[in-house]
């Protein structure tokens, strides 16, 4: 695959996966970014030992989990408010920056794993992305979408 | 409890114009050309240097052996403070982001543990080598001196040298680790964040 073409298929899905992990439009652009510097570098040497979808995801989740390293001074949840807001460039829906927010607030693990699962990525390529067995995926997917669940509940009224 | 609330539906409305594929390969050239200028200038750093001392050893011809020892550690000292604090060791901080998370965080783990062995250690074997090579550098030169100077010579350059062993390196030490303990901590605590429930 040239990688022109891994681009265009996989970049929107690469960003909303940064996006679910950071919940702030910039700094997911800037991750995505840099999972497709990664790729560029690596592709030459990529050599089919998992599907292109699974390499790519690894890259774009690793990324993110390293993203703590750099911006350690300042995660995004300790942001002061108006800096948040200026992040936000593009008005979202508000049951989908709910669902951002929310997603926000889990651990990160759970923030990679459930933004995986919404990508519609199956829970076996998760397992192999993540890196732990389908039955746990399919537990923690499940805890994860409960936890969701009542926070939308909660929010309702 | 209802749990029909359609997440994916949600997600999906989440759409992104694709940024030009020019401005990313725009940014990876400029960052491959960014490493190869560290490289160089970490590499000229090194060479000028080495040169500088060498020059010194040319033009004052040291006789005694201590003295030839004596820039050899210098050197030395320099040369590893310089190739670690640039992470130069090839192998010592590669990660491999191409692994499952539960390995790269692992990876990330031992990394964190090397940079926290390379900060304390590697600093300790410079002020080490740095104050051997020092002292023993300047014995040629201070035997020429009548004995009140050459003390004053060896006082200043002792205090100099116990200055920065008992006051900034264990501050710079203490300030680094404590960074990377954080870091440290958080990464463990994703790990557990992927054990079975």
């Amino acid at each position: 695959m040239e990688f022109e073409q891994i681009y265009a298929t996989y970049w929107q899905k690469v960003y909303r996966i940064s996006l679910g992990y950071v919940n702030s439009p910039d700094l997911a652009k800037d991750l995505a970014q840099e999972t497709f510097i990664t790729i560029w570098k690596q592709l030459p040497n990529f050599r089919n030992e998992s599907t292109i979808g699974t390499w790519i995801f690894r890259i774009a989740s690793n990324t993110c989990l390293r993203q703590i390293q750099k911006d350690k001074r300042m995660p995004t949840s300790e942001l002061p408010l108006e800096l948040k807001e200026e992040n936000t460039e593009t008005t979202m829906e508000s049951d989908l920056e709910f669902l951002y927010q929310c997603i926000s607030e889990l651990p990160e693990m759970e923030r990679i794993i459930i933004s995986l699962e919404l990508e519609d990525i199956n829970q076996k390529e998760i397992s192999k992305i993540v890196g732990i067995s389908e039955g746990n995926v399919r537990v923690k997917i499940h805890r994860i979408k409960e936890k969701l669940t009542q926070k939308f509940k909660n929010n309702e009224h | 409890m209802n749990t029909n609330i359609d997440f994916k539906q949600i997600w999906n409305k989440q759409e992104a114009t694709v940024p030009e594929i020019k401005e990313l390969l725009k940014k990876a050239t400029i960052y491959k050309r960014k490493s190869l200028i560290k490289l160089l200038l970490l590499n000229t750093t090194m060479i000028l240097t080495s040169v500088f001392i060498g020059l010194i050893w040319y033009y004052f011809q040291p006789e005694l052996v201590s003295t030839k020892l004596g820039i050899v550690l210098v050197i030395l000292a320099m040369m590893i403070q310089l190739a670690t604090s640039n992470r130069m060791l090839p192998n010592l901080f590669k990660s491999n982001a191409e692994t499952t998370s539960k390995q790269y965080l692992q990876q990330l783990i031992e990394l964190q543990k090397k940079q926290l062995f390379q900060q304390t250690t590697v600093m300790s074997i410079y002020f080490i080598l740095l104050s051997i090579g020092l002292a023993l550098y300047m014995y040629e030169y201070t035997l020429r001196m009548t004995l009140t100077w050459a003390l004053v010579a060896y006082g200043i350059t002792t205090l100099w040298i116990a200055i920065n062993w008992f006051y900034f390196r264990p501050k710079a030490i203490k300030k680094q680790n404590k960074k990377m303990n954080i870091l440290l901590d958080k990464f463990k605590e994703m790990t557990t964040q992927l054990s079975e429930d």
